[in-house]
């Protein structure tokens, strides 16, 4: 990244309108240089792979380590040249070694794993490739649409290799023939996979994922460290020695307990060179001389692009007579031709990975996050960045939670629905782990089912918590209506269940499937259970709750996904409806009608009881959402309020008759949110009363009919001479006019005119 | 789901009103139209759902759910014929305008339910993976994308394009403008059809199609059915990717919130309305949109207590009348009783007519502070009347600045009549009256002295 920002600020200051390049044309070697670089690359990687099928893997580190500590030794001199090393330099260079030993066994013990195909499309990820992901991935500012479909792609190839990817050797690997693995490392990480439940390719490729970002992560680290020392390279012949002697003990040990597979290591002498040059020594080289004479985006770039179709064609064509030049070792290993070939899923993950690399590794254009404002006097664009101010604002996760939970607890009838919502969410783990357990897809799919319905919940919370944020300039009423806003979409929300519960139920009616209900009564059982517990919480919430209080419930009845759709609901009721309790008392039906028509079947087999009981729920739920629906589009459409209507009426006959009021007009009031009522009126007076008395009056009237945010405007006759005469239209001079006629018929009498 | 729109009224007596409200709409030559490519729709949706369960496809499902949107539109296409033709009733006395924002609402969050029962039916088909027929796989994505195309390009349904045109760009949209700017570097032509956005709805239906494609290939050649739930998850997410900035462009509408894109002007008029003559303090401002588009709002102005209401009303109505369309102004002052109950002697005072007296109250303070919702400096207020009568020197004092700039003296002075008439109101007929008359002479002034109003305003 150093090297990037570097090469920016290089090009910055020269360019005026674009980045300043160096010329293709003296880049071109490089390029060339640098493809077949990682060309050479993955040849030395299928051949690493022939190698490790004989050679124990921490003996083939120990050879590949000592093989490029003597060669970069040779080349680097790092003893004679450069600053001595310090004894806490080589504290870090010590750590630095243990710590590229164990990459380089994740590595190839994923190469094992997953073979050369796989590993190559996994793992020569360069290094800003990785950083872009993870900054998509684990920030918000992550550099636009086109970084976010990269990430997009590289995970859609991860997913690709897999699920997709049917190797038929590997699902023979996973069966562990041998029975035994070669030294207690190897079984250790075999146990280890074998433990997450994948098979052996999956979790090769899983290992992999993980070595490339430890690798990332390495190199990160231990830039800075390469700086102190003297340069990466100098830092990298002294790590790898100090990694030879690191790994001899332990081959020691490996060659003198266990009988070496290995018929001549003479005859292994071609293949390990060529699998010292090509995969560590010369791809170590050209990528350091790219990077000084490359930008690092570029460099990525043109490397990603040759290493991915070599790799796909050498998978394809290593099996094959044509490679047999290329083959050093296991000419004879003909017979196991199917050995990590090419499959659909490779080939499509293969195209993903280029595309992402492609994408990921492009500069991010800066400026289009910033909004164009205007221009310069000078003539130049001036941009606004907002985004970055953003994100320094933004407050962390963790500390967001906490300081819900605080608020959420804080009242009453909150801290209710968390409660419910806590034990709905430990039913349905329960019931998920349980089902895992047993391996029941039943109730599996009926925790699913919970989980879905608990969303509701969750919404009516969050909806419970921002109701109580301070008003805003853009929410200048305050955050209450968005209370009002959950009820209603808690209400579709129940409507589609009961629409889908209905459609289930009469395609059981028609073809009434055999159930097996031994799971059935539990589970419904602890759904009552769980339901009565929120009728006493909310019986309880209830009494003490005032007009905001909002009564969420959920019933757990659901049957399994093969029995009764029974679910219950979580009925949402306004306070001011006071149907939170009904809605609990209809769950309760629900879990009971679960458990008789359980009883039914057991009991008789009438396996009509399951649908028709399903169908009974699903009306149930229908009609008792509609008052609910109702109630809150009415107040959504700004309704004037039904409880307030005739208090409103007499209000305004009231009003009517304040001494020196003429009439008023366009009255409008409506309910804002649970407890805000708003009102907006106009009244017309004769010229000679006081505003502000009649403002008085009317406020008061208006307050005790239950109106509390009340804007009143007061005109007189003189108002609309004003408005007519700075009026800019006709049409609203001509409805002036039209008041102004109808103000001196009104009271003709007492006009002072 | 065709029915639920139908059953929001649930009351018996709402069936024969609604039957009634649908045949004003049906009188409509355009509403036939729709009607029409309903008919067709409900017909369609059936095969579709009928060949859903055939192949046993969750992906088809998840595109069928997007025809069944079709069909929410169309519906809410005719609620905003019917919106055009009815009037405010007592009740609603907005007027209908919302009930298109409702619809859109709803249908947007409908959609997004019908993609959260997608992606968890998904979750359950990830565990145990049923075999997918493609049969009529390919024919019933052909079917819903040309019927979905042609019902969104031949049928103009003003709230949705409106909504789509206003709510802010899926991030779905943004990918494809982000693709196409890159192709339209090369084919510059292009650039009409995908940019600067594409219609949402004939993206969504496209990149659908092709997700529908891709599996029936995959499945044709290699018979991975997770590919299945897998583009079924796309669909689903693509549609959450469609419809969440218009459900929350039309739930900010549901919520009275004031649109962020007129918030600058707001600002701007607000700022002009604290500078009038008169004007302290700019408080309570509520704006919100009524339906799409039209702005209601309202707002308290505190005014010193010398200043004439309905003059200041009227040139606070009118510049915020080019903006707000439904307008109610509160002018409310402080201390406005005592004027009145103080004699006659104090209103041979006011003729004096002294405009400064600012010393800033601590009383005033927790006026502001009690009310935080405010855009305008609360300006110092008036104080008690022993301060500004009879110490004309007082004009002279530093804090005045603040206002000077709004104030053309000699204007004021020369006029013959005191702002204070309209305060002191029954008990003084005579200088009552003459605020009425005496305002005719301003009027030729107005105009031209309107333009410019930061310099000089008429006094009454």
């Amino acid at each position: 990244m150093e090297e990037k920002y570097g090469g920016d600020a290089r090009a910055g200051p020269g360019g005026g309108l674009g980045p300043v390049d160096v010329p293709s044309a003296r880049l071109t070697k490089y390029i060339v240089l640098l493809c077949l670089t990682k060309c050479l690359k993955a040849v030395g990687l299928f051949e690493s792979y022939d190698l490790l099928k004989a050679v124990h893997i921490v003996q083939f580190i120990f050879i590949l380590k000592l093989g490029t500590a003597f060669f970069m030794v040779l080349f680097q001199k790092p003893f004679s040249s450069g600053k001595t090393i310090t004894k806490h330099q080589w504290i870090k260079i010590f750590k630095h070694a243990v710590a590229g030993c164990i990459i380089s066994l994740l590595w190839f013990f994923g190469l094992t794993l997953c073979g050369p195909l796989r590993t190559l499309l996994l793992f020569e990820h360069s290094d800003i490739v990785v950083i872009s992901l993870l900054s998509v991935l684990f920030t918000s500012s992550g550099g636009g649409p086109a970084k976010t479909r990269g990430a997009a792609f590289f995970i859609i190839a991860v997913i690709c290799l897999l699920l997709f990817d049917n190797d038929d050797l590997m699902a023979k690997m996973a069966e562990h023939p041998e029975g035994h693995h070669d030294s207690a490392l190897t079984h250790m990480l075999y146990t280890a996979i074998a433990f997450l439940g994948v098979a052996d390719h999956k979790g090769g490729v899983l290992l992999l994922a993980l070595a490339l970002c430890c690798k990332v992560g390495f190199h990160t680290a231990s830039r800075k460290l390469s700086v102190d020392v003297g340069g990466p390279k100098r830092l990298q012949a002294l790590s790898q020695l100090v990694s030879v002697f690191l790994l001899c003990p332990w081959v020691i040990v490996l060659s003198v307990t266990t009988q070496s597979k290995v018929e001549s290591w003479f005859s292994l002498i071609v293949p390990f060179t060529t699998v010292i040059f090509f995969v560590m020594i010369l791809d170590f080289y050209m990528d350091s001389i790219c990077s000084v004479k490359m930008e690092v985006s570029k460099c990525a770039r043109y490397g990603s692009f040759p290493i991915f179709i070599s790799a796909l064609l050498f998978g394809n064509f290593w099996t094959h007579p044509i490679t047999d030049q290329l083959r050093a070792v296991n000419r004879a290993a003909h017979q196991e031709g199917t050995e990590h070939v090419l499959s659909g899923g490779v080939v499509v993950s293969a195209v993903f990975f280029i595309l992402s690399a492609n994408i990921l590794s492009s500069p991010s254009k800066r400026g289009q996050k910033g909004t164009l404002i205007g221009y310069s006097p000078e003539g130049t664009p001036l941009y606004h960045f907002m985004g970055d101010a953003f994100q320094h604002s933004s407050q962390s996760i963790p500390r967001f939670i906490k300081e819900s939970l605080k608020q959420i607890l804080e009242e009453s009838d909150s801290r209710q629905i968390f409660y419910f919502l806590c034990l709905n969410l430990l039913f349905t783990f329960v019931e998920l782990f349980y089902g895992v357990l047993t391996n029941s897809l039943g109730l599996i799919s009926d925790g699913f089912h919970m989980l879905f319905d608990c969303s509701a919940l969750v919404m009516g919370l969050f909806a419970a918590l921002m109701s109580r944020w301070k008003a805003t300039r853009i929410f200048s009423y305050g955050y209450g209506r968005i209370e009002i806003l959950s009820g209603f979409i808690n209400g579709l929300f129940l409507i589609v269940i009961a629409f889908f519960v209905f459609m289930e139920s009469v395609a059981r009616l028609i073809d009434p499937p055999e159930l097996d209900t031994n799971m059935l009564t539990p589970v419904s059982i602890g759904g009552l259970i769980v339901n009565l517990i929120g009728i006493c919480a909310f019986s309880h919430a209830h009494s003490h709750g005032h007009g905001t209080s909002q009564g969420h419930c959920h019933s757990s009845d659901h049957g399994h996904s093969h029995h009764t759709h029974g679910h219950g609901d979580h009925g949402h009721s306004h306070g001011f409806t006071g149907g939170g309790m009904n809605a609990n008392m209809r769950d309760t039906l629900g879990s009971i009608g679960v458990i008789v028509s359980t009883v039914l079947i057991e009991q008789f087999g009438w396996f009509i009881a399951d649908p028709l009981c399903s169908l009974f729920i699903a009306v149930l739920i229908f009609l008792s959402v509609i008052p609910l629906i109702k109630d809150a589009c009415q107040v959504l459409l700004l309704r004037l309020p039904p409880e307030y209507e005739k208090e409103l009426h007499i209000a305004l006959e009231k009003i009517q008759k304040i001494e020196g009021l003429i009439s008023y007009r366009d009255p409008h009031f409506w309910r804002h949110s649970a407890n805000i009522i708003a009102g907006t009126i106009h009244i017309q007076v004769t010229s000679d009363v006081l505003e502000q008395r009649i403002v008085q009056q009317v406020t008061g009237i208006l307050k005790d009919a239950g109106v509390n945010n009340l804007t009143i405007q007061v005109e007189k006759e003189a108002y609309f001479q004003h408005m007519s005469g700075l009026s800019t239209g006709f049409h609203d001079v001509l409805a002036m006019t039209k008041q102004m006629e109808s103000m001196k018929y009104c009271k003709d009498g007492t006009y002072i005119m | 789901m065709g029915t639920i729109h139908l059953f929001r009224k649930p009351q018996r007596s709402f069936f024969g009103k609604l039957l009634q409200e649908f045949r004003l709409v049906a009188a409509d030559r355009r509403s036939w139209k729709i009607l029409l490519f309903g008919a067709v729709n409900v017909l369609c949706t059936g095969f579709l759902l009928m060949w859903c369960s055939s192949t046993n496809s969750i992906a088809l499902t998840a595109y069928t759910y997007l025809t069944i949107f079709d069909l929410f539109s169309l519906i809410t296409c005719l609620i905003s014929y019917w919106v055009m033709m009815r009037k405010p009733s007592p009740a609603y006395s907005f007027g209908f305008e919302r009930l298109e924002v409702l619809a859109v609402f709803a249908s947007t969050v409908l959609a997004q339910l019908g993609a959260l029962f997608i992606l968890k039916e998904s979750a359950e088909r990830f565990l145990d993976q049923p075999e997918i027929h493609t049969g009529r796989l390919l024919v019933g994505t052909f079917v819903a994308l040309s019927f979905n195309l042609f019902t969104m390009l031949s049928i103009r349904n003003k709230p949705f394009a409106y909504v789509s045109e206003a709510a802010s760009t899926s991030w779905l949209q943004e990918h494809v403008a982000d693709l196409s700017r890159s192709v339209c570097g090369i084919i510059p032509g292009l650039s009409s059809i995908f940019l600067p956005r594409m219609n949402p709805f004939v993206l969504i239906d496209l990149a659908g199609a092709f997700a529908l494609c891709i599996t029936y290939m995959l499945i044709e050649i290699n018979n991975y059915f997770a590919v299945d739930t897998a583009s079924a998850i796309a669909i689903a997410l693509m549609t959450f990717g469609t419809m969440y900035p218009m459900s929350v462009y039309s739930g900010k509408v549901l919520l009275q919130t004031t649109p962020p894109h007129v918030i600058g002007q707001l600002d701007k008029l607000i700022r002009e309305v604290s500078t009038l003559d008169g004007v302290l303090e700019v408080r309570n401002e509520h704006f919100w949109t009524l339906g799409f588009g039209s702005l209601a709002g309202s707002v308290h102005v505190r005014i010193r207590r010398d200043a004439n209401e309905q003059m200041v009303l009227a040139h606070v109505t009118n510049r915020l009348y080019t903006l707000v369309s439904t307008l109610t102004v509160q002018i409310f002052k402080d201390d406005w009783i005592r004027p009145a109950l103080l004699s006659g002697p104090v209103a041979s005072n006011a003729l004096n007519f002294s405009d400064h007296h600012i010393i800033p109250m601590p009383l005033l303070k927790n006026v502001d502070d009690r009310i935080p919702v405010t855009s305008t400096p609360a300006k110092p207020s008036s104080p008690p009347p022993e301060f500004s009568f009879n110490t004309p020197g007082k004009n002279v004092s530093p804090v005045i600045l603040l206002n000077t700039q709004t104030r053309p003296y000699g204007l004021g002075l020369s006029r013959g009549h005191t702002p204070y008439s309209s305060v002191l109101g029954q008990g003084l007929a005579v200088p009552g009256v003459g605020a009425g008359q005496g305002l005719r002479p301003t009027f030729p002034h107005v105009p031209s002295r309107y333009g410019n109003n930061r310099t000089g305003q008429p006094r009454p």
